[in-house]
């Protein structure tokens, strides 16, 4: 390997995983192995991914988008064909002793891979629209949005004080309701931060990620769909993502 | 019930918050400053949600940024990262460690 090239790794799966699952992802991939694991990894330029140069392109958001992307492509090429740990983004070293040396150290990293063999994780957002739920609610207590005399009006007001907090109450409630029944029905959960309304189009209630055996999942969609007709009148959508590689259940951390 | 499989900036934040905030950390060769990669995550998701919101708060992008700037203290830009998270609705708590 030339000294100006280094290599980076996406993650690991097992040994003897064949690279032929990379030949679609648009990049050259390479698994370098080391013990009972494999390391799936490219080579780029120090050029680009040396320290100071990292740094830099780090600064650079399309940059960052597109190797983030590429990242998770790589990853997820492996999804329903083998087991794979995701690393976190850039993790680099200077040659494939290093990265095998990397292996041999981390002994725990065949345990977790044992732990979500056959496993998938699927995100799960919740949406809601607050002016549907709003409306339902007002139209609940029989009350006409009409502003009428100054009477009204203050009655009004007071309605859509009380309508406020009965959104905050019920998005609570809805969130936690949610996780509930997608965790029961998933082998291992987590919640995420909501995203911005602007980008997650609406008001995120729940951002969560499950576990699911990916042959099995039959009983995480069939909640998903009872928690979606239960809630559709609310104003709450559903949006599934994935499967996606277990990015948020390889963590050392994980058990809190 | 939507699924999504690519495209758009909900699916650019879903990639993000997962390649960036999740996954193995291990230390490579190559040692990039953690806090750096935290400081771009918030960015990032500040990006994807509005540039406007941003510029609006005062974040000068990614050109003559002070976070980036060397030798201030890691407090300090803790302090000043959540204020700008709560001042931009986003909760930064994913970040583990300390705030758990």
């Amino acid at each position: 390997m030339k000294t100006t090239d280094a290599l980076y790794v996406y993650g690991v799966v097992p040994k003897g995983t064949s690279p032929d699952i990379f030949a679609n992802v648009g990049a050259e991939v390479e698994l370098v192995e080391g013990g009972e694991l494999a390391a799936i990894a490219s080579r780029v330029p120090l050029a680009e991914f040396g320290e100071e140069a990292l740094e830099a392109n780090l600064k650079d958001p399309a940059w960052l988008e597109q190797k983030v992307n590429e990242h998770n492509a790589i990853l997820a090429a492996c999804v329903g064909v083998t087991t794979v740990l995701p690393f976190r983004f850039a993790a680099v070293y200077r040659d494939d002793d290093q990265v095998r040396r990397m292996l041999s150290e981390r002994p725990e990293l065949v345990d977790t891979l044992a732990r979500l063999e056959g496993a998938v994780e699927l995100g799960v957002k919740a949406l809601l629209d607050p002016e549907a739920l709003r409306a339902r609610l007002a139209h609940a207590r029989g009350l006409d949005p009409e502003v009428g005399s100054g009477r009204a009006y203050m009655m009004w007001k007071q309605l859509e004080r009380e309508l406020d907090e009965e959104v905050r109450s019920f998005a609570a409630s809805c969130a936690e309701a949610s996780h509930e029944r997608l965790a029961a029905a998933a082998v291992d959960a987590c919640v995420n931060p909501a995203q911005h309304p602007t980008v997650a189009g609406g008001e995120m209630l729940l951002n969560g990620a499950y576990l699911v055996r990916s042959d099995g999942d039959g009983e995480f969609r069939a909640a998903l769909r009872q928690l979606q007709a239960r809630y559709a009148d609310d104003g709450v959508t559903y949006e599934l993502t994935g499967p996606w590689p277990p990015y948020n259940f390889v963590g050392e951390e994980e058990a809190a | 019930m939507r699924s999504s499989a690519g495209g758009g900036p909900a699916q650019l934040a879903d990639v993000l918050e997962r390649v960036l905030d999740k996954g193995i950390v291990i230390a490579g060769d190559i040692q990039v400053n953690l806090l750096d990669i935290e400081l771009l995550t918030i960015r990032l998701r500040l990006l994807v949600a509005s540039a406007d919101k941003a510029r609006e708060m005062g974040i000068d992008w990614w050109e003559g940024d002070p976070f980036l700037g060397r030798g201030q203290k890691n407090e300090e830009l803790e302090d000043r990262l959540k204020r700008l998270e709560r001042a931009a609705g986003i909760d930064g708590d994913s970040r583990s460690g300390e705030n758990d």
